[in-house]
């Protein structure tokens, strides 16, 4: 905690009366780590985000950067770096002038800014088009030329604001590993804000899922996939099937007309059961003892080429199973009568 | 067929719309004594007769210093205005916009006579500060209206990323706002001047016989005589207009800089 460079603390902003945007939100990031603020529309990450540039004010609670409290100084001031949604380029500049801008407010030399930005450029892959206008561009380009702008005052820390979500699905997964390249190769330590679970899964060293303007999860992308610690973390990253039941005495849980048993042990009581649809199995052998299964028929198969995704209904309950698809393996029919298997290990009780 | 309709309809109407605009060119050719149509022969007596006219000339002199007066003071005020109304949310920032907006939906002769009563009690009448101020009465809410719309077409994030790539607010103003701005303003100058200088009815109250503007002077005039003069000036008057309305399109494009 004491050798983080940005730390938030119990950090709250609200608007006007009714419940906070960000509620009491503590982090603490790791020089030249990459953190994830994930989280489904209206949950506060991009607030989040805002405070941390100083475009938004803080109502309560404190920034630190390198030690120092940051909190109430003003953005120009602040040495970030911001990647918006839109890009935000100066329409009225061309890219070189864009760039520039933040070197030029340095009160740089014009041979230093001149090579900076020369390199800036060649490092999104943007080399000879310095002229061009933000317009002539695509929404690619764009969205480079926003990164070098970003990334050309050499900021303590990057933030970047669903960087990715204008972008058509190619060219995201193409600018995810070239942002994470530049990001690692620099070490700068970066906030980077978005609802697609993928994009956070594949390019953050830690997630934080946030939920109606509190931290709901922070962890490693195996840990949120792996160990979500509530249903919505379970629910919000990744598909997941999801069962209601309640957990007896023994440490069994029914659900419907389901017996299982979950990779934790806890409480009697009432429990939510999730399980991953890859993680459960249409079972042509005999199972052990550390698998649940259960019978049921095929009400809906959905072939999308790599993945096949079949809903079966057990005796009421409705469970999703998923598995790659083999040029061997015959698409089952609906109607069809399976035993699905899944290991107990994959059980996920939540205590409700 | 039904197109072959609609084409004859925008014909007609476009004639309804400029024709007497253009009768007056070649009226103002004429060589006879009187406006009469069709003109018995041409010559351009009227236009030698026109730069003879100490009275028109001063008071065209007087019309363009006015609007220009004018459309300085109006954006030294709409700015800040526009400015405060896009920016901030403030208690009875409606109220101020429809405030701005009133004097476009009063009659005009409803706002010279106000005027009148007011300027004659405080001294006003047949002044400078005293044109300036009714004009200005009208041309504000021309020129906070479209500085503020043009205004909040720019993307705040825009003003955001100046800022946060080191620029304090000034120079987040002057390298990117303002730049931004060009065309609002330009479309603001144009319309604001366009407004003073063509001017008539609260003018007719407020001038006085020193100081009289080019409508007000060329109305006068059509009082007292029925000559072509009147038709030379109004075509000087429409070239004038048209070079503003094309230098305003080719600077910015008439489209953008007037609608949203």
């Amino acid at each position: 905690m004491s050798d983080a460079h940005l730390v938030l603390e119990a950090l709250e902003k609200r608007f006007g009366a009714g419940p906070p945007a960000v509620a009491a939100l503590s982090l603490a990031v790791q020089k030249g780590e990459l953190l994830g603020l994930l989280g489904p529309s209206g949950c506060g990450k991009t607030t989040t985000l805002r405070m941390i540039g100083g475009l938004a004010e803080a109502t309560a609670g404190r920034i630190l950067v390198a030690g120092h409290d940051v909190t109430t100084l003003p953005p120009h001031k602040r040495d970030m770096g911001i990647v918006f949604q839109n890009y935000a380029l100066f329409p009225h500049m061309d890219v070189a002038g864009n760039v520039a801008f933040g070197l030029e407010m340095r009160k740089q030399s014009r041979a230093e800014i001149a090579a900076k930005v020369e390199r800036a450029l060649a490092m999104v892959h943007l080399d000879g088009l310095g002229h061009r206008r933000p317009r002539e561009l695509s929404g690619g380009q764009q969205q480079r030329v926003a990164l070098a702008r970003a990334l050309v005052i050499e900021p303590s820390i990057l933030l970047l604001d669903e960087p990715l979500s204008n972008l058509d699905a190619k060219l995201r997964e193409e600018m995810r590993t070239e942002i994470r390249d530049i990001q690692k190769r620099l070490g700068i330590t970066t906030i980077f804000v978005t609802h697609d679970q993928v994009e956070a899964l594949a390019m953050c060293d830690r997630i934080a899922v946030m939920r109606a303007g509190s931290l709901e999860q922070l962890g490693t992308p195996f840990d949120i996939y792996e160990s979500p610690a509530t249903p919505f973390v379970a629910d919000f990253v990744g598909r997941i099937n999801r069962l209601d039941g309640a957990r007896d005495g023994d440490g069994d849980i029914l659900a419907g007309p389901l017996r299982l048993r979950a990779a934790k042990p806890g409480p009697a009581g009432r429990v939510t059961v999730m399980m991953r649809p890859h993680r459960l199995h249409i079972a042509t052998d005999a199972i052990g003892p550390e698998w649940n299964s259960a019978a049921g028929t095929i009400r809906r198969a959905t072939y999308v080429g790599d993945v096949l995704a079949c809903e079966v209904d057990c005796a009421g309950a409705m469970l999703t199973v998923e598995r790659h698809t083999h040029p061997g393996q015959p698409i089952p029919r609906e109607g069809e009568a399976v035993n699905l298997a899944w290991r107990v290990s994959d059980t996920l009780a939540f205590d409700a | 067929m039904g197109k072959a309709l609609f084409h004859v309809l925008v014909a007609a109407m476009l004639v309804f719309l400029l024709a007497p605009v253009l009768l007056v060119i070649p009226m103002s050719f004429s060589a006879d004594k009187v406006l009469a149509w069709p003109p018995s022969g041409f010559s351009l007596k009227w236009y030698a007769a026109m730069l003879e006219e100490r009275g028109l000339a001063e008071a065209a002199r007087n019309s363009l210093v006015l609007a220009l007066v004018v459309t300085t003071a109006t954006l030294a005020i709409a700015m800040p205005a526009a400015l405060a109304i896009d920016r901030w949310r403030f208690a009875g920032r409606d109220a101020i916009l429809a405030l701005l907006t009133a004097p476009l939906l009063l009659p005009t002769i409803v706002l010279a006579l106000a005027l009148l009563i007011i300027f004659v009690g405080a001294g006003l009448l047949g002044t400078w500060p005293g044109l300036v101020l009714a004009h200005m009465l009208v041309t504000l809410p021309y020129g906070v209206r479209v500085l503020s719309t043009s205004l909040s077409t720019l993307p705040a994030s825009v003003e955001e990323a100046a800022a946060s790539l080191g620029a304090p607010p000034s120079s987040v103003f002057r390298r990117v706002t303002l730049p931004l701005m060009v065309p609002g303003l330009v479309a603001t100058c144009a319309i604001v001047f366009l407004v003073s200088f063509d001017e008539v009815v609260i003018s007719l109250f407020i001038v006085g016989p020193q100081l009289v503007t080019l409508p007000v002077a060329l109305f006068r005039y059509v009082e007292s005589r029925t000559d072509p003069l009147v038709a030379a000036v109004s075509t000087l008057l429409v070239v004038f207009t048209l070079a503003i309305v094309l230098i305003l399109d080719r600077a910015v494009g008439l489209r953008r800089a007037v609608g949203k």
